[in-house]
């Protein structure tokens, strides 16, 4: 078991646990690419809001390799992949009463996503 | 996991009135378990995406009445009793023993 020396704690509270990990691992997406949200009701932990679920968007940026929450909250592995912030229209997310020029970024996993052809 | 805690578009649940001049911590004991986790996330006792499902796993009540440090102490009571450093049995033997004047 880990010991928590004096020097790690501002260190942990700084980064606030980050899961960034440095795997090889190849980005399924880029900048500029349009995804759509893969429809899922999963009884496990994820960090992929329902309100995005089917939507369509646009990879603005890949924030580089993250641990997957939804295998690692499970001690399912860390399956490390990228992770994109993802840019949404309000009206795309929340229909015709939305106001027409609001945008919206969720920073998605690379499985939460499948490309638009 | 769709629990109360998914709320982005949900309704009723009145305006956001963030608090001028907040402070770190409103009670002493939210110091206290702000603490335990350093401790016992730093110790390697379970994984931040484990912590955060701990809080989804709440009660449906207990998790929209609970303040944010009592979302995290249920966490912890959860995760810590699951991998076996707490038992529930001595946790509520600690809360008997403070509620009738102990230290």
């Amino acid at each position: 078991m880990p010991v928590v020396s004096k020097d790690f704690v501002p260190v942990l509270i700084k980064t606030g646990g980050s899961t960034r990990v440095a795997k090889p691992v190849a980005p399924r997406f880029r900048a500029g690419d349009h995804v759509v949200v893969r429809t899922m009701h999963p009884e496990h932990h994820t960090r992929l809001p329902r309100y995005a679920r089917g939507k369509r968007g646009i990879v603005e940026e890949d924030h580089g390799v993250f641990v997957f929450p939804d295998t690692s909250a499970h001690e399912q592995g860390e399956r490390p992949q990228h992770v994109y912030s993802v840019r949404f229209t309000s009206r795309e997310l929340w229909g015709p009463q939305a106001p027409d020029r609001d945008t919206l970024r969720l920073d998605l996993w690379d499985d939460y996503l499948d490309l638009v052809v | 996991m769709n629990g109360v805690h998914d709320l982005g578009g949900m309704h009723g649940f009145g305006p956001i009135n963030p608090e001028p001049n907040e402070p770190v911590f409103h009670h002493d004991w939210e110091r206290r378990v702000f603490g335990v986790m350093i401790a016992t996330f730093g110790g390697g006792h379970y994984n931040v995406d484990q912590f955060r499902h701990a809080i989804e796993r709440m009660g449906a009540v207990e998790y929209l009445t609970g303040s944010y440090y009592e979302h995290w102490l249920a966490a912890l009571e959860t995760l810590l009793a699951e991998h076996g450093v707490i038992s529930h049995q001595d946790l509520a033997a600690r809360l008997e023993q403070l509620r009738s004047g102990g230290h």
